[in-house]
């Protein structure tokens, strides 16, 4: 169904961001009819990548060079249009809300049989399928800006469903998901598998759909290092998959994890009288008389997309006007204004965060006024988080991981006692989980308190002592 | 019970086709707020200012409907006691007066535009008015990437109150240059990420587009066309110096 034959791929020089990593290397590999492929690996490894290539937005959308042959249904995708592609192959992609065309549900399902100029009558016939199978009734003629991730991403599922493609690639559709929507989406990639389509899914989070697999191909650096099948992927221990860099295959709800709220012996900071709601909204999202947390430890906050997590930091962090209600710290109360130079809050997208046009500058202004000596205590600062390479650099133009480093730098500059991450592990590798765990561990050596908004059960393990059931 | 997305479809339909709302938005403006034709067109509008209230009510918008209603009344209001006020407090009566009444009734009719057509509608209309793609592309991307953007817009704020970049706050003056920066940044991934997505999905085939919305002429939409024609003939008939109405 899809073949890869001796392929080399090198982006080219406008796609800044992908310059110097995701290329590949000779790849050969063939994907039968109704196979169920996992490619997986460490950030980087080409494993997007690939399905780019296969969905044709390599060459015709993201430019550089490719050698070998990319064969879809037999026929070589280079003299393909892509539109002609999209009859053959549907792409669920990792961003929930980045992915839509339409504003209401409805359009968006009948979005590519649309394009296609199938007829109304055919359209609304394979709609009425998709929602009975899929059992997604309540989402349709609903505006997509009011659902939550998890249903974004159900309705691009359905949407590539109704499109009807024999071909169904997944490009990190878990990233931004929480257990029970992850659970969900494994239910309808199952369905997809039983009606004997081909699915490719590149996937750091493999737990999830670890036993519906045929096979797995690892990928480090742009080539395949090892395959997995059959008994071999059956059996292979978590020590080993760590090794090759791989995430766990045992899928854990983060909410059944069993560690105290707060244990004896703690000291507490207290949050008193928060209520939240959005504007026009009735239900309050956050309702807290009185909350405890245990100072000067790594809490984890769980509970399933919606829940009001984001919020609550947002709250915490006083960056919600309406949401009065105080804290206390350290024996001292600090209203909605105060805690602004208390708190410091790492962004799930950490790029809004950063401002200036250099690294340095980044952790310069967040230096409180008057520090002597700021340049040196900056690069200080840099060389503990590893990044004093990159001092001239454009914030802008990191990586992922890198971002999320100069922000928790930031933080630690700005000298404030309280740190707040939402989401940090999202579509990260198990080595850089483990560096942002290992992070976290040192800054609560250094007297930080950590609260961490996360989905990652393996987080949670990794390093903290405390959870928090939202 | 089944779901049926085309009776589903059939239910949400407006009462109007979003061409003659379009229709009779231009008329409203051109004749109710541009003034054309002058007085000697009052009668005709004012029969069509009536028109975007009966259509509010029609399509139960209340809120809408009060809301326009209560202005209009101020308006009129205004004009009813302005002769009986003196100096300044008159000449601001007439001009408050002057403008709610003749602002009011376009405005409304442009909130009924707004409020009761949905994007998927407004670009199925566009695509029967034959306007290429290359028109109709952009602007359906844009009704998408205003309320993305505006998110994003949000995010950027919050993340610099709390970075305490503020005015009065540290390097005040380059506030605009930060905020600038991570905008641009995101706007350029969002679009791109949107239009890898609609490519992958068949966007810009060579092929006529479907569209399942559910528009098109039915006798209400006649009817209120007719009333646009009928206005724009009354007007050239006035143009060419022919007597409407015998005063």
């Amino acid at each position: 169904m899809v073949e890869l034959k001796n392929v080399s791929f090198r982006y080219g020089a406008e796609e800044v961001e992908d310059k110097y990593e995701n290329s590949l290397c000779e790849i050969n590999l063939t994907v039968s009819k109704g196979e169920f492929l996992l490619l997986t690996g460490p950030s980087g490894c080409g494993k997007t990548t690939i399905l780019r290539l296969i969905n044709g937005l390599i060459p015709q959308f993201y430019h550089g060079d490719v050698t070998g042959a990319v064969l879809v249904d037999g026929v070589n995708i280079s003299g393909r249009e892509l539109y002609e592609n999209a009859l053959l192959v549907g792409t669920v992609f990792q961003n929930p809300r980045t992915q839509f065309y339409n504003v209401d549900t409805t359009c968006e399902l009948a979005f590519g049989c649309e394009n296609q100029g199938v007829s109304e009558t055919e359209i609304y016939s394979r709609i009425d399928s998709t929602v009975a199978h899929f059992q997604m009734k309540d989402l349709m003629e609903r505006n997509i800006f009011h659902l939550s991730d998890g249903e974004k991403q159900k309705i691009a599922c359905a949407s590539v469903d109704v499109a009807g493609t024999e071909i169904i690639l997944l490009d990190e559709p878990s990233a931004n998901l929480d257990h029970k929507s992850t659970l969900m989406l494994r239910e309808l990639i199952k369905k997809w598998k039983d009606a004997g389509k081909t699915i490719i899914a590149a996937e750091h989070r493999i737990a999830y759909l670890w036993d519906l697999i045929d096979r797995a191909v690892i990928l480090r650096e742009g080539r395949i290092i090892r395959e997995l099948k059959g008994e071999e992927k059956d059996t292979v221990t978590i020590d080993r998959l760590k090794k090759m860099g791989l995430r766990t295959t045992i899928m854990e709800d983060p909410s059944q994890i069993k560690f105290p709220m707060i244990k004896d012996g703690d000291q507490i900071i207290s949050i008193r009288d928060f209520r939240f709601s959005y504007r026009g909204a009735e239900r309050a999202v956050i309702d807290i008389p009185e909350l405890s947390i245990a100072e000067g430890e790594i809490t984890a906050i769980v509970g399933k997309n919606g829940a009001g997590k984001t919020s609550l930091l947002n709250c915490i962090c006083g960056l919600e006007k309406r949401c009065k209600g105080t804290l206390v710290y350290k024996g001292k109360f600090y209203s909605r204004r105060d805690r602004k130079k208390l708190v410091f809050m790492v962004m799930q997208d950490t790029g809004n965060q950063l401002f200036t046009e250099s690294v340095l500058d980044e952790v310069l202004i967040s230096l409180p006024k008057g520090t002597s000596d700021e340049k040196g205590r900056a690069m200080q600062i840099l060389k503990d988080l590893d990044l004093d390479g990159f001092t001239d650099r454009h914030p802008q133009s990191l990586s992922g991981g890198q971002k999320q480093r100069l922000a928790i730098a930031c933080a630690i500059a700005s000298g404030r006692e309280i740190l707040l991450l939402d989401e940090p592990t999202s579509g990260l590798d198990y080595a850089h989980m483990e560096e942002t765990a290992q992070l976290m561990k040192n800054l609560r050596k250094k007297g930080t308190t950590i609260l961490v908004v996360t989905h990652d059960s393996e987080l949670i393990h990794n390093c903290c002592g405390r959870i928090l059931s939202v | 019970m089944k779901y049926s997305s085309e009776s589903a479809q059939e239910k949400r339909r407006g009462f109007l086709d979003p061409r003659t709302k379009i229709a009779l938005t231009v008329c409203m403006a051109v004749f109710v707020l541009g003034g054309l034709g002058g007085t000697v067109m009052e009668p005709v509008k004012n029969a069509l200012s009536v028109l975007p209230f009966l259509l509010l009510l029609i399509e139960k918008q209340w809120n809408r409907f009060l809301r326009g209603f209560m202005m209009l009344a101020i308006g009129y209001g205004l004009l009813f006691l302005m002769p009986h006020l003196q100096g300044t407090l008159q000449f601001v009566a007439l001009m408050c007066g002057g403008i709610l009444t003749r602002f009011v009734v376009t405005v409304v009719m442009g909130e009924y535009l707004v409020g009761t057509t949905s994007v998927s509608e407004f670009i199925s209309a566009m695509e029967r008015l034959h306007m290429p793609q290359e028109i109709t592309i952009p602007m359906s991307v844009m009704f998408r990437l205003f309320p993305t953007i505006g998110a994003e817009w949000k995010s950027i704020r919050r993340a610099m109150g709390m970075r305490g970049i503020s005015l009065g706050g540290v390097r005040a003056g380059q506030l605009l240059e930060y905020q600038m920066v991570p905008m641009m940044t995101s706007s350029v991934r969002i679009g791109e990420e949107l239009s890898a997505s609609a490519l992958t999905r068949g966007l810009g085939a060579p092929v006529k587009r479907t569209n399942i919305c559910r528009i098109g002429f039915r006798i209400q939409d006649i009817l209120l066309l007719f009333v646009c024609i009928v206005t724009v003939v009354l007007w050239i008939m006035s143009l060419c110096g022919v007597a409407l109405w015998n005063n």
